[in-house]
């Protein structure tokens, strides 16, 4: 039955239509590549960043770097010389070499449906399904739009099919174990997984799903009664080898070369700490000499622990009447400053003998160079914290009261520990209110030239109370140079995890400001401007494509539910072999949308609506998946005879819907100029379809 | 691939036929069991086929469940002992006690959670003659000699106690050996967070003891004959008491979805059987759905509405409902807008507010805005317009048709209708409401609002509105004070009035950001009328007078229905939550709670260190955290031997040990995770459902390893081994218990050198008084 309707599943028609995809593909996304000639949205970023690595110049950013590191390289060898500034959206590009790096993220963009082509047809073994579901990938404005510029969502996308192609090709496929081209393809899904995560975090939705398809293939093995348990153990070995250990390897090397290469000081120095700041040439502290140990009587100065956390400072303005008491300011501030220094003293003493090294567990006084104030705290409110206690500068010319005194203590280490500079951790705890120095990292209004607050915490364990010696000058210690402090590839790898982490963290919507809500992405609610003014690009799903997603993905839990229960109910032999397997390759892709969908609704950073598309990939495979099983079904239900036509009907009817919609649709991402969708002479009239469409 | 799955299925089929006889044979050993425990005149539940057997004329049937009666006792003794003691107000008291006295004095409050648990108190407190004057001012304060404090501590104490013989029979319905389910009671008693919990009036109590009883009563219900009056009658019990766990704190939902798993799992193994046929599986199916379904909409909306019909009085916080909400409660907003004009039309004076979230009004006063903002950008230097967070006659402002310049409104009334434009003059300084092409001065990204002053500088006024009634659907067409929802869209610019969330600087007052968004289907683009007034008087000292010192002609009542009044309020708990206490200094994570890294100070006596600080019992902690990982472990293990046909333990062994699982460890996991992905600050005591659970499963896999070590392994050494470690253990449990019940009690004055001896973690923060 089966066969009469669908005479195609031969290698002629694998390849014809394949080859069909690939030069629709082309055409498409090739199409207009290098306009808009400004900078459109996020293009501002990341070339900027492809510009710094062409510059060798240290940045800090959330992402992992493989994704900027390769833009970087095609800008690179396409002759972009890393010059353009990359200001803001919409500044023309003028003779820079741009479009090479344009081409690169549209071909790694371009590949995806190819390889979704493969993918779909090692699950189901069905052209018809796999020639939808590479269609509605090809056919959506949205994907196009995405990966027709200067963004690492196109190369994400790319290495995300890839993996998913790969754990399909040893999963569905029928490549013997152990062969050189199955180790080949485990090698490659593990490459693809490890570019993934390189690339953005979200990547790890994908090794989750990979890591379930790769537990459901051992536990298929391990089943099989008829091989010894030895060969599962290989299978465990094998996978671990290639999906685990390999991965881990090249990701850690990717940021060996992100290291390696980014050598200058830049912008990003401040959120790392001073050791791993003096590893970047132009850096004050790169080849600095100072003392190692911290004595009475040196000049320093104390760097908060925080991301991005400031030094100590103050300065001769007080605080405004009404905030806490009448006295000096003390801040944190990120910049180096001569207000930044203080002289360590003993708390009971002015007088220096000698060389005497500073403990932890030690009493000490901060005196404040500059100004001859001490470090100061009382039982007032701070300015912001309204918990903590405020923060001064007090006294003259050294001279202070019992309010002066702190104590330090190094955190990891027992009394009497010497104190060493830059490496040692300290928790500086006011002696008398037994409170500890702080920052929150909120900044001052304007009397305190927004420089960030300084408090004491009474509650000890506030986790941002931690402070390092920077600088150190004190004579009568030998200087040692500041590559002692040097931290090893493997401090430098960890500390840059931890900062983006909190970076990540950080990335919380402010207060009014509108955000991209999960529950808007399937339904296409809102786009993305890409590009305003006389050339418009809009970011926006083809309606027709994403709202039919929604609808089949609906469709298909049905029909799985149907089926699975009929299975339960004994009426169905298998629901793995049903349909050649085509319920159990949608029940694989379903879990992967929910994994690529569902988290971010538990996030609490802010979203934007480009964070759908990994999910769309996988819902788009489901409805190509449902649509040929319907395309089977339906013809059924007509007599003998007609059932072929309607068939056939059906496959062009949808053929032509999907590619009309984006005919109609395509100028938004090929840009749109003249009046918005509302007034009756645009080309767009008529298809502002929602209210929530801004073109 | 196609053998092995066909494999499979046969293996599955051959599995649950072992299965079905399984159960026979347990249901046999039970009926033994039970005989034996009857002619041993011991205390066992009653057992359906002795009663059927024996069922005489005047025979009275009377057993007593001694272990369950014990259980009470000892665990009612242990948490009414000096129930009033201290007299102070210990940590969430404070709130929940406030709600307590709101409700006796049937005042509107609003809480995040929903309302049982405090209704339950309050009503003992009710019954007790409470009169709610005492103000719970902050923690530690003494209580005064008129509040009966027993009555008020004694529903969450009542409910604690329960939830011991509650776990006892959970335990004894799965089958476990009677004194397995004595130790997970025991247990349960021994911890000292529970106790803490239990002793205050504080919520956890009552949510624990209804989400156990709920899964007990479906536990029941599962092995009944279907359609019987004890069928519905446990099916019935168990949606009501899971439906009250819920409305005592949305927790609860947790457990629903656990009791709805049992039985969706249940009904999934009867599927696969061939002896029932479609339709009575879906009859089936359409009965259990119905009930499910029904009676928790019934317990809920009966709970809601006991609430909102108790709480018919203004209050403090009303502010945080709209007006139309407010005006619905006596002698609050309802005795300022009794007897407005229903319809605004040209020529009325009002007041607009925003409706959801923060709550203000839209204001204007003399000043402009300043020429340039700090980042260099320029304003339009004309009247400052802004949201007040407080009533303020700057708030009036007058509803002018474009067309008309007589304010006065005339016979008949000039209704303005949803799509109409119109103008706002601000009542005190007479200007207009506009809009224009300058960036707002908080966000540049939206338009600046103003009212309107001419410079002359070709900068013309652009101050029509159009009125946009999004709720028109409901109330009609016309503008209604209070219930329309309006947003006022910007005639030239198609931009929406919107409340943007930012404060002003100093120059503004601090006031609330008022700008025009592009994005018009947002929350903070809605505003309402509030108060409203027909001007009467063309003059405009005549009408400022009038703004000044108002006075209303009441005329008609406004009415909500409780429909609106159930959406309202939840709309406002689902929104208005994140907003908690941030940074206290006893919070913790979701990833400390099992290995209890913090607790929490909950009160300490103001002349000694007598303290109060939740804190589990320590070894149990432990232990049930590494029970979680073996058992695990253990399920891994016996699932990988069983892919390749080695069956370690008999069916009936099996089974349990699954079903153990599918409880208790997924309920530990349904009741812990969901915390990983919550924003609010949170304490160690929302780990406790989770907690319960976990010594539940603890408890259920000491007696599989011991049947282990006896049946299967069958190493005597091995055995002795365990049962003296076992009494060790049981031992070390009960004498931390003992040692920590200082802290649970608070009655005890402890030294620093005490404090210190109890400080097992440096983790752990105990307050000590400085002398």
């Amino acid at each position: 039955m089966e066969k009469k309707i669908l005479p195609y599943n031969n290698h002629h028609v694998w390849w014809i239509t394949f080859g069909t995809i690939c030069i629709l593909t082309l055409f498409t996304r090739f199409y207009k590549v290098s306009e808009p000639d400004h900078i459109c949205w996020d293009e501002t970023h990341f070339g900027k960043m492809g510009s710094w690595y062409i510059n060798r110049t240290f940045f800090f950013d959330v992402h992992p770097p493989l994704g900027k590191m390769l833009i970087g390289l095609s800008g690179y060898l396409t002759g972009y010389d890393g010059t353009f500034a990359f200001d803001k959206p919409g500044d023309k590009y003028g003779n820079v070499s741009y479009v090479g790096m344009r081409m690169f993220c549209t071909a790694l963009g371009a590949s995806i449906v190819p390889m979704t082509y493969i993918t779909v047809h090692e699950m189901t073994q069905s052209i018809v399904s796999s020639a939808f579901a590479s269609l509605l990938i090809l056919f959506d404005v949205g994907i196009l739009t995405l990966t027709q510029y200067i963004l690492l969502d196109p190369i994400l996308l790319c290495f995300m099919m890839g993996a998913i192609m790969g754990s399909v090709k040893i999963s569905f496929g029928e490549i013997p174990e152990f062969t050189f081209k199955w180790w080949t393809w485990l090698l490659f899904t593990g490459t693809m997984l490890a570019c993934c995560i390189s690339v953005k975090f979200v990547g790890l939705f994908v090794v989750l799903l990979v890591g379930f398809m790769t537990i459901a293939d051992l536990w298929t093995v391990l089943g099989d009664l008829a091989k010894p348990v030895m060969i599962t153990m290989k299978h465990l070995i094998a996978r671990g080898l290639c999906l685990i250990v390999w991965p881990i390897f090249l990701y850690i090397l990717f940021f060996y070369i992100h290291l390696k290469v980014l050598n200058h000081s830049g912008n990003g120095d401040g959120f790392y700490s001073s050791a791993f700041q003096s590893q970047l040439i132009g850096n004050s502290l790169h080849n600095a000499s100072m003392p190692r140990q911290v004595a009475y009587g040196a000049i320093v100065t104390l760097k908060n622990h925080r991301t991005g956390g400031g030094y100590l400072h103050s300065h001769y303005h007080l605080y405004p009447d009404g905030v806490g008491a009448r006295q000096q300011q003390v801040t944190t501030y990120t910049h180096k400053d001569d207000n930044n220094k203080w002289l360590i003293k003993k708390f009971n003493t002015e007088e220096f003998n000698g060389v005497e090294l500073v403990k932890s567990g030690d009493l000490v006084r901060f005196e404040h160079m500059q100004t001859k104030r001490n470090l100061h705290a009382h039982k007032e409110h701070a300015p912001i914290t309204k918990k903590h206690y405020q923060v001064t500068g007090y006294g003259e010319n050294g001279t202070g009261d019992a309010n002066d005194v702190w104590r330090l203590t190094l955190i990891g280490a027992k009394d009497g520990t010497e104190l060493t500079a830059v490496s040692g951790k300290l928790r500086i705890v006011h002696y008398l209110q037994s409170c500890i120095l702080t920052t929150s990292g909120k900044q001052l209004p304007k009397w305190g030239y927004e420089q960030q607050e300084v408090s004491c915490n009474p509650n000890l364990r506030d986790v941002n109370a931690v402070w390092n010696v920077e600088e150190n000058v004190f004579d009568e210690l030998p200087s040692v140079s500041f590559d002692v402090y040097a931290p090893s590839f493997m401090e430098r790898f960890l500390e840059s995890h931890a900062v983006m982490l909190q970076g990540n963290a950080g990335l919380k919507p402010k207060e009014g400001e509108i955000t991209s809500r999960p529950w808007q992405w399937p339904i296409n609610y809102r786009g993305q401007f890409f590009s305003g003014s006389g050339y418009r690009i809009y970011l926006l799903g083809n309606p027709v494509i994403w709202w039919s997603n929604l609808a089949f993905l609906a469709l298909f839990l049905i029909i799985f539910t149907f089926n699975a229960i009929k299975e339960q109910r004994g009426y169905l032999k298998s629901l793995a072999e049903f349909h050649q397997g085509k319920l159990v390759a949608c029940g694989w892709l379903f879990v992967g949308w929910l994994l690529h969908y569902v988290p971010f609704w538990a996030m609490g950073r802010i979203l934007y609506f480009h964070h759908y598309f990994p999910a769309l990939l996988f819902s788009s495979m489901i409805t190509g998946i449902v649509l040929d099983y319907l395309l089977v079904e339906i013809p059924t239900l007509f007599p003998k005879n007609y059932s072929n036509t309607v068939h056939h009907i059906l496959l062009a009817l949808i053929l032509s819907t999907i590619s009309y919609s984006f005919v109609v649709f395509s100028p938004l991402a090929y840009g749109m100029s003249g009046p918005n969708a509302n007034e009756p002479n645009s080309t767009m009239f008529g298809l502002k379809w929602l209210d929530s469409w801004e073109f | 691939m196609e053998k092995v799955s066909s494999n499979k299925i046969e293996n599955i089929e051959d599995v649950s036929e072992h299965a079905k006889t399984a159960d026979k044979d347990d249901r046999k050993k039970k009926v033994v069991v039970m005989k034996n425990d009857n002619n041993r005149g011991n205390e066992h539940k009653c057992n359906r086929d002795e009663n059927d057997n024996r069922k005489g004329l005047f025979n009275i049937n009377f057993q007593i469940d001694l272990v369950s009666i014990v259980l009470f006792a000892s665990a009612a003794f242990t948490r009414m002992y000096r129930l009033d003691d201290p007299k102070n107000i210990v940590f969430d008291e404070l709130h929940y006690g406030k709600y307590i006295s709101l409700y006796m004095k049937n005042t509107f409050f609003f809480d995040t959670h929903p309302p049982l648990g405090k209704q339950l108190i309050a009503g003992l407190a009710y019954f007790v003659g409470y009169d709610g004057k005492f103000k719970f001012e902050r923690i530690g304060s003494s209580y005064s000699d008129g509040v009966p404090l027993f009555a008020l501590r004694f529903m969450p104490a009542l409910f604690g106690s329960l939830l011991i013989p509650t776990a006892y029979h959970l335990m004894l319905e799965l089958g476990l050996k009677q004194t397995t389910c004595i130790l997970a009671s025991v247990l349960l008693l021994l911890d000292n967070a529970i106790l803490t919990q239990s002793r205050f009036i504080l919520m956890e109590s009552m949510l624990l003891f209804f989400s156990l009883f709920g899964i007990l009563c479906i536990l029941k219900f599962r092995k009944l004959d279907l359609y019987s009056l004890k069928w519905f009658t446990w099916l019935i019990l168990a949606a009501i008491s899971l439906t009250c766990a819920l409305c005592i704190k949305y927790v609860g939902f947790y457990s629903c979805c656990l009791g709805l798993a049992i039985i969706a799992r249940d009904f999934w193994k009867i599927l696969g059987s061939k002896q029932y046929s479609d339709r009575k599986l879906l009859t089936r199916f359409t009965i259990q759905a119905l009930v499910i379904i029904i009676i928790p909409a019934l317990v809920y909306l009966g709970i809601f509405f006991v609430h909102l019909k108790v709480l018919y009085k203004a209050g403090p916080h009303d502010s945080i409902m709209t007006s139309a909400f407010q005006a619905s409660l006596e002698g609050g907003l309802a005795s300022i807008t009794k007897g407005q004009p229903l319809h605004i039309s040209h020529g009325s004076q009002i007041t607009l507010r925003h409706t959801h979230g923060r709550t203000c009004w839209l204001h204007s006063h003399q000043h402009v805005y300043p020429v340039r903002y700090p980042d260099k950008r320029g304003s339009s230097h004309q009247q400052q317009v802004s949201c007040y967070s407080f009533k303020d006659v700057n708030n009036w402002w007058i509803v002018k048709r474009p067309g008309k310049n007589d304010l006065v409104v005339e016979q008949p009334v000039d209704v303005i209708k949803h799509g109409d434009v119109v103008q706002l003059v601000h009542g005190i300084t007479s200007r207009a409401l506009n809009s224009h092409d300058v960036g707002a001065p908080m966000s540049p990204q939206c338009q600046e609002i103003s009212c309107y002053i001419d410079y002359n500088i070709s900068m013309p006024a652009q101050n029509m509105w159009k009125v946009n009634i999004i709720n028109r659907d409901q109330f009609g067409d016309k503008w209604h004070t209070i219930q329309s929802l309006v947003r006022l869209i910007h005639v030239d610019t198609n931009q929406a009035l919107k409340f943007s969330g930012k404060q002003l600087p100093d120059w503004g007052f601090h006031q609330h950001e008022v700008v025009a968004d592009r994005i018009i289907s947002q929350d903070d683009t809605i505003w309402n009328v509030e108060e409203h007034r027909y001007t009467k008087s063309e003059d405009q000292k005549e009408r400022e007078r009038d703004l000044v010192n108002a006075e209303m002609i009441p005329t008609a009542v406004t009415h909500l229905s409780f429909w609106d009044k159930l959406y309202e309020l939840h709309y406002k708990m689902m929104f208005s939550s994140s907003d908690g206490v941030q940074n206290h200094m006893y919070s913790s994570e979701p990833i400390e709670w099992p290995l209890m890294s913090r607790g929490i100070a909950y009160f300490v006596s103001n002349t000694s260190n007598a303290q109060i600080h939740l804190l589990g019992n320590i070894v149990i902690w432990y232990s049930s955290t590494v029970s979680l990982a073996v058992y695990f472990a253990l399920y891994t293990f016996y699932l990988l031997r069983r892919r390749r046909y080695c069956f370690d333990l008999d069916e009936h062994t099996w089974n349990r040990f699954i079903f153990i699982g599918e409880i208790f460890f997924v309920g530990y996991l349904f009741h812990y995770l969901p915390y990983f992905f919550v924003e609010r600050t949170l304490f160690l005591h929302h780990y406790l459902p989770a907690f319960v659970f976990k010594v539940l499963l603890m408890a259920a896999l000491i007696e599989h390893i011991l049947i282990l070590l006896t049946d299967v392994l069958k190493i005597k050494l091995l055995l002795y081994c365990a049962s003296i470690l076992l009494s060790i253990w049981l031992c070390s449990v009960c004498y931390i218990f003992k040692k920590f019940t200082v802290l649970s009690y608070g009655m005890t004055d402890l030294s620093t050198e005490d404090i210190l001896d109890l400080r097992l973690k440096d983790t752990w923060d105990f307050i000590v008084h400085k002398n």
